[in-house]
């Protein structure tokens, strides 16, 4: 049963303006500790890793190369290249569309999928630590961590970051085309009203399973991570019978494609993706933006490392990379989501980067974003996502 | 020629003259306006065919920032691709299994279509329902059915050559590739006669010297034409790729599935182009060849064709 | 003394160990899981009790729909491939000069030889309603609005005819060829128009190339689905995405096993029905003497 989680900004604190100073201090630091450091084996044994063993990293020489996991377009290219330049390891991506799809992956592989860093969604860590899929972080590696707001690290899922670290954090909401649907649409029933309506067979939906039965969830006031026989049938027949044929996309990405093209008139979609496609549409008075209300959701992507990782150095190395402060507003920028860094929003408002209010969140909406929940209804879960979208293509 | 054909020819040839002689004739400008709608719709046809190439041609050299919105001209985006290493890896892993697996699934169909051929018997009903569940597999289901066993073989039973990424596209790719080049080599076998290789035997030579000098040769545009088709149908699997391809050794087609995703980009139309280009490159030189080997374009169609 | 000598047979031997090992022995292994269930929510198959349960499952309704909304597809699909495809492949083996064939026939694979997924998002650039053709026809007022296609069966159709035309062409053209031009003379000699001479020599010798080309087509077509995920949105859902999803996304390979043993059987089943309305179709047109054309005419 989980508790209503708020998250609230931390206090502010003053930017250092020698924060450039304390970077450079901290990569002498670094370097200074991995050249320290005995040359030990770096790399795991390959092949038969062993499930959630230890810390597999311990600051040895960083690998060649460097395998990621994760959402599509989720890293800024330019800090990627000057990790590379700087570090070396050259950095590989490969992309999922939801957490089922990553741990299919790693589960199916067994320590062979090649992969580093995932990137998986909170709630997921637990399980992916029971089973065996992540190993744990080896926090020595990673001093940059003085540089997260300490309300997002220590979460419910990992209190203690052994296996996860937030990269960022968002919610839930959809776009709309001004000039399709003239009416101002509100929350998530005016959603699935104009679905069915104005915007029908020009709708897309996340390629999600929970934040598709989430969508009758919220819309109807029910707790979205229910296990209950009963609403989880509403919520199948109304989603299979009554939403699935309006739909003509299960995209988790509008913000790439859907939004710039205007393929789709109504899309549900991350705050991040919406703000970027609206942004680089071009045409920023088309398109609408609403927080899903009355409730939604509130995820919090982390890295992790996979078990059977071959380059775990490397991966360490990246992670740090990440959280230095200037670092993490590049990201904010590329991504459009907070990224967990301490004192990020006077940053970005400083920076004067657009549309903020995508990113960035009042204490009032952040109480109606509720965390997700990995129980005994995600089969059931997935398998209406499935049934949907075979409805959908009927 | 035989009596009935040449009277077929001479009146064939007469009937031709005679029509032309009389253009008036009935006959004549209803045969030459089908002929000109069998052409205009054999254009129609290449027009659609060429419709969707023509366009990645051209987007090749689009430089906005998404692929399906055409900003402008110019060669920046080739230019990209020198910038991402994940293309160029991508492209090279797909040219590296392609290689593999083509001079693999060529040499073991090859030898497999030869002993159909030349040592027909009761094993051939059984292999040719093999091969026949080979083709008629869905990609799917090999795609989903190869994952588990890999990565049981690689892991469970610790052959650690099943984690390897090439090895790896490289079964996957071939299981096809054997079928479609069996098939093809036998049926260019049957079709001529075993007397050379018999009147070699004869001659005291040995299976092999037989088999290499004799066999092999005659059997060679097949061999050409199954080998080509054993790469392009690597470099264009796509399905098995995805499931069983390791992160590091990403095949091209696996890149662009997950860019489909995620927002193509104008390099993807470029780096399609450049592979177009070598692909027709490599495509001349195996035409060459075969046409030296006194093939004609038709003959090669048959072979490629299965006869 | 005779000799020891290898029967030449064992040359298929390579070919037999690498088909059973890495084709026979996998699939077997999907068919064994399909009688299997899914055991809590990250175990992927489990054969402890065995039952025929996964397969109603794949049988119910919704996925029931997705199998004849495939099979509706692969269907169409090759029928309009047929179509489109035979009177090139005849312009070709038969009204063109031989001087010209080889480089019609170059022309027409060298779509074949472009990536498979590149040129279905060459369709998707052409269909897209900002695009060109959208604006085009719009503008010369063939249609009110930008152009409504993608992401509809209609644009499945299309790309997935045109990603299989050049695999109907090829048998087609190679099987009129193979009539030759002599037997047709002879016919029209004898007295038969040009149509009696299509439909009772030409056809007839052709069939096995036209069968070739319908099973080349149909049977790839009906697995496909890569081409309905690129321009079909969610109304592209083929049967093979089903099964790809159960295995990537739900983890349910007991489930995905028992669909895609579905959709074997769907195929098989299908291309059977559809050979034998063909072949009764056909009866009317057969010749009371059967044409047997030698080994290279």
């Amino acid at each position: 049963m989980s508790e209503d989680s708020i998250r609230i900004l931390a206090p502010k604190e003053a930017i250092p303006t020698i924060k450039r100073e304390l970077s450079r201090r901290n990569f002498l630091a670094f370097s200074a500790a991995a050249a320290s450091v005995a040359t030990l084996a770096a790399c795991t044994p390959g092949g038969g890793a062993q499930p959630g063993t230890g810390v597999v990293a311990s600051g040895g020489p960083l690998e060649a190369n460097l395998n990621i996991y994760s959402w599509g377009d989720y890293d800024d290219p330019g800090v990627v290249q000057s990790f590379t330049d700087t570090l070396g390891p050259k950095v590989t991506f490969g992309s999922y569309g939801s957490n089922e799809e990553m741990i299919s992956k790693l589960i199916a592989a067994k320590g062979t999928s090649g992969y580093d860093i995932v990137v998986p969604t909170g709630v997921f860590v637990t399980q992916l630590a029971a089973q065996g899929l992540v190993v744990e972080l080896n926090h020595d590696l990673l001093p940059n961590l003085k540089y997260m707001d300490p309300a997002f690290l220590k979460q419910e899922w990992d209190p203690e970051n052994k296996y996860s670290i937030c990269k960022a954090w968002g919610t839930t909401g959809f776009v709309y085309d001004k000039t399709v649907i003239t009416r101002d649409l509100q929350d998530w029933n005016d959603f699935l009203d104009a679905a069915q309506n104005e915007a029908s067979g020009k709708t897309s939906v996340l390629d999600d399973p929970a934040e598709l039965t989430g969508l009758y969830f919220w819309a109807n006031g029910i707790d979205w991570n229910t296990t209950n026989k009963d609403d989880l049938d509403a919520a199948e027949d109304y989603l299979v019978n009554t939403l699935a044929p309006h739909i003509s996309a299960f995209d988790s990405y509008p913000g790439g494609v859907a939004i710039p093209e205007g393929t789709q008139v109504l899309m549900q979609a991350w705050n991040g993706d919406a703000r970027l496609g609206i942004i680089n549409g071009g045409e920023p008075d088309r398109w609408a933006w609403r927080l899903g209300s009355p409730a939604t959701e509130l995820w919090m992507d982390n890295w992790s490392i996979a078990t059977g990782a071959k380059n775990p150095e490397a991966a360490h190395a990246f992670i740090n990379y990440t959280m230095v402060p200037e670092t993490q507003l590049i990201q904010l920028d590329y991504i459009g989501y907070h990224t967990g860094a301490a004192g990020i929003e006077e940053a970005a408002k400083a920076e004067g980067l657009e549309m903020l209010d995508l990113v960035f969140f009042t204490p009032e909406q952040l109480a109606t974003m509720k965390n997700g929940e990995l129980n005994e209804n995600q089969d059931r879960v997935v398998a209406i996502w499935n049934t949907m979208k075979a409805a959908a293509g009927a | 020629m035989t009596e009935t054909k040449r009277i077929a020819l001479e009146r064939s040839a007469a009937r031709r003259s005679d029509a032309s002689d009389s253009p008036a004739t009935a006959v004549k400008p209803r045969r030459s306006v089908s002929d000109r709608l069998f052409a205009i719709w054999g254009i129609i046809v290449l027009l659609f065919l060429f419709a969707p190439i023509i366009v990645i041609l051209v987007y090749s050299f689009n430089t906005g920032r998404l692929l399906i919105s055409f900003d402008g001209f110019g060669i920046e985006p080739f230019l990209t691709i020198l910038n991402k290493p994940a293309i160029q890896s991508a492209v090279w892993v797909s040219i590296r299994a392609g290689v593999f697996s083509a001079l693999f699934a060529t040499a073991i169909g090859t030898f497999a279509g030869v002993a159909m051929a030349r040592r027909p018997g009761k094993w051939v009903g059984w292999f040719l329902v093999l091969l026949v569940l080979v083709t008629v597999t869905p990609e799917i289901v090999d795609a989903v059915s190869l994952l588990p066993w890999v990565v049981f073989l690689g892991q469970d039973l610790g052959l650690t050559i099943f984690n390897d990424g090439i090895f790896r596209l490289v079964v996957g790719n071939s299981l096809f590739s054997i079928a479609v080049v069996s098939y093809i080599v036998r049926a260019r076998l049957v079709g001529i006669s075993a007397s050379l290789e018999e009147a070699s035997a004869d001659l005291y030579a040995p299976p092999l010297r037989t088999f290499w000098r004799i066999t092999l040769p005659l059997a060679m545009p097949a061999v050409l034409a199954g080998g080509l088709l054993s790469f392009t149908l690597s470099l264009d699997n796509t399905i098995i790729a995805s499931f069983v391809s390791v992160s590091g050794t990403t095949p091209w087609p696996v890149y662009v599935l997950s860019a489909v995703r995620s927002g193509l980009r104008p390099e993807i139309a470029s780096v399609s182009t450049l592979m177009l280009i070598v692909t027709l490159l490599s495509l001349a030189v195996v035409a060459w060849v075969l046409k030296r080997s006194g093939d004609s374009a038709t003959q090669i169609a048959r072979t490629m064709a299965g006869g | 003394m005779p000799k020891l000598r290898w029967p030449k047979a064992t040359l298929a031997l390579p070919a037999w160990v690498w088909l059973l090992a890495f084709f026979a022995a996998p699939v077997g292994l999907i068919i064994w899981y399909s009688f299997g269930y899914k055991p809590g929510i990250f175990g992927t198959h489990s054969n402890d009790i065995l039952s025929l349960d996964r397969y109603a499952e794949a049988l119910s309704p919704t996925f029931f729909a997705t199998f004849s909304n495939t099979l509706w597809v692969g269907i169409v699909g090759t029928l309009i491939c047929l179509v489109i495809g035979m009177p090139v492949a005849y312009w070709m083996a038969v009204k063109v000069p031989v001087s010209r064939r080889g480089l019609l026939l170059a022309a027409i694979m060298i779509p074949f030889w472009t990536n498979f997924l590149v040129r279905t998002i060459g369709w998707q650039i052409i269909l897209s309603p900002q695009g060109w053709l959208s604006q085009g026809l719009e503008a010369i007022g063939v249609i009110d609005g930008p152009l409504e296609i993608l992401y509809t069966r209609t644009a499945v159709l299309i790309g997935v005819v045109y990603n299989y035309l050049p695999l109907m062409i090829l048998p087609l053209f190679v099987a009129f060829d193979r009539v030759g031009e002599p037997l047709r003379e002879a016919s029209k000699d004898l007295g038969a128009g040009r149509l009696h001479t299509f439909l009772r020599v030409t056809i007839p010798l052709a069939r096995p190339g036209i069968i070739a080309g319908l099973l080349l087509v149909y049977i790839p077509l009906m697995g496909d689905y890569i081409t309905a995920t690129v321009l079909g949105g969610a109304k592209g859902n083929m049967a093979g995405q089903l099964v790809a999803s159960q295995f990537q996304n739900a983890q349910n390979w007991a489930l995905g096993a028992a669909m895609a043993v579905v959709l074997i059987l769907t195929i098989l089943i299908s291309a059977a029905v559809l050979g034998l309305i063909i072949w009764l179709a056909t009866l009317p047109f057969r010749s009371h003497y059967r044409l047997r054309l030698g080994s290279g005419s």
